[in-house]
């Protein structure tokens, strides 16, 4: 085999992807961080730090909704009011903040969940809105319950001394407190961010429905996130009340400092672990320093030149400053190789197994659109090692059908059952039912993970088996060397060809080594090459004892793959039967071959 | 019964207002897919400028709205050109919004800078005069918004179906790509877009200023509602903006006289997250499903 | 840019500058100068700053000359800021501020855990001095002299102005819904209820509003006949619009500062409108001069300063109570906490001896017991006083 040198590109495996040299430049960073107020002992220059540590900690734990899970919450600010709160109203009545603070992160937790569940259906700024509108829900209503909040007067604590109730004489104390809950909120993320936990927030963040087809829970991945935010969260608001020793609801539930939480994340570098940090090491001493120098100018400059700087970073730094240093100092530059020419050719397995029986039965499948009928009564079946291919002319419902067999469209009336391993049948109903029975699919639509590497968009694949990172990335390596996409391991997705975005789909079901695999349109689009290459490893895919239904347009591959064909037409099966016999049915080339057949052969 | 229907008038005259400020958001929202959180500094900058041209040149505040409608369209426009559009191929849309908020802060500021904390009072030129219907009294100005509204709604409406750019800019808001093919400029039609909301504003600036206290935060009290409105009716409905504003009008009115003042807010926004969270296409608009996951 | 070595260098720096002015006393002035208090924080801190030249002028306090240290107090997190920086930094003897009350209950624990005197000069909220705090003097009026002198104003003067029993008036208590509103709005319906009033409405409403017709409404249907506002600018030129429109006319309203004081108010809503408003405050400009001695001295030597006449009564307030502060220390020995403590217990100022008429003596939790607010008219355009009689400079009108 030509290839085999290939295999000696495959990089060094990596065993995380946070690696020991950037973990000890954060660790030193900190540790400078830390030392910079004490080795000074200066108040003002400590209250200084605290206030950039209590920033990056805030900024830190909206990142695990914000950035990895792409929830972009303004309304922070709620579990920050709601764990200062709690400790302030604890602390009155003689329990430490230390206890109150994990009250506060209760109640976080449960209101996070609560308002977070109904709101994931809203994508983008609809969920921004929403979390607005929560946060000013909660802020009028800490102004209208006065007996338990105090109203808009706010609430003071006791000044009671010592570390039982963190409320100090002495700034050091403090400082260390607010250095351990940053630390704590950073790791926490770095801990989100390298687990499987991590990959499946990104990829549902970057699409959604794969994200499903792969298994992934998208809503309890991004429960658990916004859960984990809202109780860091909430630690560092009852830090902050015991520190600021006085809180009123339009501090405590204000959107100016929710946008500001988000905006420090976003300057230093949206869904990166350290990005949170930077940013807020960057604008706290900045914002501090320009007040100083234009607050006294005139009435507003400064919040103008805020404002201006704002917009100005936006626009010439999208990517925050974690992205510029990463520019200079050459990370993650995606590798272009000849991604056509060098493909690995998959290796065949010595004999196919038998077909079996039914594995997968669908039954008068039925689905309207707005009065519009799509599939009318579609009635068929897969059988244990057989391909089926599913034809027909565009829009004659193949891929509602598809749809309906994975869970993304619920039929009308019908059926889908399923055969499981133990031999009994099952009728999945969500994508995740049918991910967990081993039903796997690609998207007609390539749906790639785009801000991750090609490596990273198997794993979300592999972790369906895996829940170790390395064992993950062990199956997802192997995966990718069996679709030839070894050489491209550490580039980005979206820097792929399309003939590479359709094979990382297929490498991306491969990695969860499905019973049965669904492909839609594997072949459309890319070369004659190509399309032998993919002929080729369907048939190992068959051979390896996996189902397959493939809606194809390529003539070529349907008959050559296909053991039994189903013809769909304007929704309903028209024709059914071996490859060779259906071409020539006289309704199936009245309905369709009549002009797809000649395109097909050109 | 009678206090009843003053309620009942004043909710509809709240609701007038927040329509016609709502209605260039809607466009701007529906059709740029942006969300603007300067909306209201725009409303704040219209009512600077009607109160400028009122009082330096003793114009009545109705006619500004031929100064202030044009030079509001430059500000949408540039707006989309300078600050939108850069970032319409960013990769996600959170950035669009920062950029809105930045925008708002600066613009807050530069008012406060130029016209300082205090407040401006447009003269009202006769707009204040209470007019009497039935048991309920209502301002002439209050009248004349709700008048004013209907036909912005009407004329937009108009523009957007029978126009050939119109079409475009419906083309555009329901698939930007195919919009793109058929050879409609993309970019062009979103800086229009974005200068007609901004206009509509300015038509808006010219009807609220003689009845409202003008300061730089005024754009603060109107931009939340705006949005609800906006996502209340469905979003880049017009019509739907003119019916929730009248919603939302009523809400706050009735909540406001028979639950308590401080808890209209409550209110206003539990009806928008209901909306939301149960309907989030808005209660007007069945073509476009917010939640609707595309596989 | 390395943080460490910025502050560094800018803590070098202070520490050059403040040994260069060694035989200098400072003081902090906190105050919000940037943010949406701006405007007023700056006015505060301007009769601080006129008190600061008059003092420098007749040769400073025990021998040194004054310097104020500017601190600026946008939120409470920055003020607790400022205050470190200004104790720590600049050893500050004091801090004086702070106009709002939630900054300075902010920094004024910091100010108490440093043990460095803290004097309030203009925040009104209660817990200013609520709180038990050894170092922190308030020397302005506060919350509840304002809400008494309202309910006075009503029991003593208006009743009888237009022909009632105080007991058969019916009162409305309207307050916008934060700190200032709130704790104002509570004293009211606490002293009405002492007085024997009758309150038949009491409601608050966030200051961020465009509407407040169905609060006309609601006053108007339980045929209110005094109104007490407690509000800031916008919510006042609403109210009093919104009002008149609706055809609402009370017997009387009366304002509790904020916006009622102001002039672009009475020009908003239109001097036939504002009329016979009345509003209880500060001392502002327009009072008769024998209750206030060197009220004139204090215009002259701000519009010399500034270029202007003073833009509210917040600048004359300060004035008084820092300037009385600073010489009460000026009678002592050494600028230690304990000493300026001492030195601020034992004031004793009577009534009609300060510019804004009230005396001075810290009574419990350091409040100045002699602190009080007038009682203004608008009459002709103009914020006139009118109670209490020693200070009025014309009668209360009542309409007919």
């Amino acid at each position: 085999m030509t290839d085999t040198t290939l295999d000696n590109t495959i990089p060094a495996p990596r065993t995380s992807s946070f690696p020991l040299k950037k973990a000890a430049a954060l660790g030193a960073l900190l540790l400078a961080l830390l030392a910079a107020p004490i080795a000074i002992g200066d108040q003002f220059v400590a209250h200084i730090f605290i206030t950039i540590f209590i920033f990056a900690g805030l900024s830190t734990a909206w990142n695990i909704v914000g950035g990895y899970a792409g929830q972009l919450s303004l309304g922070h600010a709620i579990f920050y009011g709601i764990g200062a709160y709690a400790g302030v109203m604890l602390m009155n009545i003689g329990i430490s903040p230390w206890l109150g603070m994990f009250a506060g992160a209760a109640v976080s937790v449960v209101v996070a969940v609560a308002i977070s569940y109904p709101c994931f259906r809203l994508r983008g700024p609809f969920f921004s809105l929403a979390t607005i509108a929560f946060l000013e829900v909660f802020r009028v209503l800490a102004l209208h319950f006065r007996e338990l909040t105090g109203g808009a007067t706010g609430l003071m604590i006791p000044l009671k001394f010592g570390w039982e109730w963190m409320v100090f004489r002495d700034r050091t104390p403090a400082l260390l407190i607010a250095f351990g809950m940053l630390v704590l909120a950073l790791a926490v993320a770095w801990w989100i961010r390298s687990h499987r936990l991590g990959f499946y927030l990104v990829a549902t963040r970057e699409r959604q429905s794969a994200a499903q087809a792969a298994g992934v829970n998208t809503v309890k991945v991004r429960l658990i996130a916004v859960s984990a935010s809202a109780a860091l969260t909430a630690f560092i608001g009852t830090f902050h009340a015991m520190y600021l020793t006085f809180i009123e609801p339009a501090a405590m539930f204000s959107l100016t400092m929710s946008i500001q939480i988000a905006m420090f994340a976003l300057i230093g570098g949206l869904g990166t672990v350290v990005g949170p940090l930077v940013g807020a090491l960057f604008l706290v001493p900045l914002s501090e320093l320009a007040r100083g120098w234009l607050g006294a100018q005139a009435l507003g400059l400064h919040g103008f030149v805020y404002g201006v700087v704002l917009v100005l970073v936006v626009l010439f730094m999208p990517n925050g400053v974690i992205g510029i240093l990463g520019r200079y100092f050459g990370s993650a530059v995606p590798e272009r190789g000849t991604q056509s020419a060098s493909v690995t050719a998959a290796p065949r397995a010595a004999e196919r197994p038998p077909i079996g029986n039914d594995i997968l039965v669908a039954e008068h499948l039925d689905k309207h659109f707005a009065g519009l009928h799509v599939t009318n009564d579609v009635s068929f079946s897969l059988k244990e090692g057989e391909v089926l291919g599913l034809i027909g002319p565009n829009g004659a419902g193949k891929t509602t059908v598809f749809n309906m067999l994975s869970g993304f469209l619920k039929p009308d009336s019908g059926s889908v059952r399923v055969r499981a391993e133990d031999g009994s049948w099952r009728a999945p109903l969500t994508p995740g039912d049918f991910a967990a029975i081993g039903v796997g699919r690609t998207f007609q639509v390539v749906q790639p993970f785009a801000a991750m590497t090609v490596e990273e968009n198997i794993m979300v694949g592999a972790f369906h088996r895996h829940s170790d990172v390395n064992d993950a990335r062990e199956a997802a390596r192997e995966t990718a060397f069996r679709m030839g996409l070894a050489p491209w391991l550490h580039a980005e997705a979206k820097g792929l060809t399309i003939g590479g975005l359709k094979r990382l789909e297929v490498a991306r079901v491969m990695a969860m080594k499905p019973r049965i695999l669904l492909l839609d349109e594997v072949m459309a689009g890319i070369n004659q090459t190509d399309v032998r290459r993919a002929i080729d490893l369907m048939l190992f895919i068959r051979d390896s004892g996996v189902s397959i239904i493939a809606i194809e347009h390529v003539m070529q591959a349907v008959m050559s793959l296909s053991d039994r064909v189903v013809v769909l037409n304007s929704g309903q099966i028209i024709a059914e039967g071996k490859p060779q016999n259906v071409v020539r049915d006289p309704q199936v080339i009245e309905a369709y071959l009549g002009k797809e057949f000649t395109h097909a052969q050109a | 019964m009678d206090t009843f229907l003053q309620v009942l008038a004043s909710g509809l005259m709240l609701g007038a207002l927040f329509a016609i400020v709502s209605i260039g958001l809607t466009l701007i929202f529906g059709i740029v897919k942006v969300v603007n959180f300067a909306h209201g500094e725009f409303l704040m900058i219209g009512m600077y400028l009607v109160y400028l041209i009122t009082a330096k040149l003793g114009l009545h505040p109705l006619v500004t709205v031929v100064a202030v409608a044009p030079l509001l369209f430059l500000v949408g426009v540039a707006t989309q050109r300078l600050i939108i559009q850069p970032l319409m191929s960013a990769r996600d849309d959170h950035i669009q919004i920062f950029a809105t908020v930045g925008l708002s802060t600066a613009l807050i500021n530069l008012a406060l800078l130029i016209f300082g904390a205090d407040i401006a009072n447009t003269p009202p030129g006769g707009l204040r005069m209470p007019i009497q219907i039935g048991p309920a009294r209502v301002l002439l100005g209050q009248v004349i918004i709700l008048l004013a509204s209907a036909a912005l709604v009407i004329g937009l409406q108009l523009f957007l179906q029978r126009t050939q750019t119109g079409r475009a800019i419906r083309a555009v808001a329901q698939n930007r790509a195919a919009a793109q093919l058929m050879g409609i400029n993309v970019n062009r039609i979103y800086m229009l877009a974005f200068g007609i909301g901004a206009a509509c504003v300015g038509f808006a600036a010219a009807m609220v200023a003689p009845l409202y206290p003008t300061s730089p935060t005024i754009g603060t009290y109107f931009v939340l509602t705006a949005f609800v409105v906006v996502v209340l009716g469905g979003l880049g409905s017009i019509g739907g903006a003119f019916a929730g504003a009248m919603i939302i009008g009523l809400i706050d009115s009735f909540a406001g006289f028979y639950i308590g003042s401080d808890l209209r807010e409550v209110a206003v926004f539990g009806v928008f997250l209901l909306i939301l969270i149960l309907k989030p296409s808005g209660l007007f608009s069945e073509r476009l499903n917010l939640s609707h996951v595309s596989p | 840019m390395n943080l460490s070595y910025l502050l560094k260098t800018t803590v070098a720096a202070i520490v050059l500058s403040a040994t260069a002015a060694h035989a200098d006393v400072k003081f902090g002035a906190l105050y919000p100068f940037s943010g949406q208090l701006a405007l007023l924080g700056e006015e505060s801190a301007r009769g601080l700053e006129i008190a600061v030249d008059e003092i420098n002028a007749a040769g400073g306090i025990q021998g040194e000359k004054v310097v104020l240290v500017r601190g600026d107090a946008v939120d409470n997190n920055q003020a607790i800021g400022e205050a470190r920086r200004l104790i720590s930094l600049e050893q500050v003897a004091a801090i004086f501020g702070t106009y709002s009350s939630a900054r300075s209950i902010a920094a004024s624990q910091v100010a108490e855990l440093s043990d460095i005197p803290y004097f309030e000069l203009g925040a009104v909220a209660d817990e200013v001095t609520g709180r038990g705090l050894k170092y922190l003097f308030r020397t302005n009026p506060y919350a509840a002299d304002m809400g008494k002198m309202i309910v006075d104003m009503v029991a003593d003067k208006i009743a009888p102005g237009i022909g009632k029993k105080p007991e058969e008036l019916k009162i409305g208590i309207i307050y916008e819904d934060s700190s200032y509103g709130t704790s104002v709005s509570t004293h009211q319906a606490n002293y009405a209820k002492e007085k024997g009033l009758n309150v038949v409405v009491s409601s608050g409403y966030p200051a961020a509003t465009v509407d407040m017709s169905s609060l006309v409404l609601e006053l108007k249907q339980a045929g209110v006949d005094v109104v007490l506002q407690t509000s800031y600018q916008n919510d006042s030129v609403l109210f009093l619009q919104q009002a008149n429109e609706a055809g609402y006319k009370p017997a009387a309203v009366i304002g509790g500062g904020g916006g009622y004081s102001m002039q672009p108010t009475a020009d908003a809503v239109g001097h036939d409108v504002i009329d016979g408003v009345l509003d209880v405050d500060f001392t502002q400009y327009l009072v008769n001069t024998k209750a206030t001695p060197g009220l004139e001295a204090f215009i002259e030597a701000y519009k010399a300063k500034y270029g202007s006449a003073p833009r509210s009564g917040h600048s004359l307030n300060n004035y008084v109570g820092a300037k009385a502060i600073l010489k009460a220390i000026g009678k002592t020995e050494g600028f230690e906490p304990d000493t300026i403590v001492e030195a601020v217990k034992v004031m004793d100022i009577p009534d009609g001896a300060t510019a804004a008429g009230y005396g001075i003596k810290f009574g419990e939790n350091n409040q100045n017991e002699r602190a009080a607010m007038m009682g203004m008219q608008w009459q002709g355009g103009k914020l006139v006083t009118v109670y209490p009689d020693a200070a009025a400079t014309a009668p209360m009108q009542f309409a007919d």
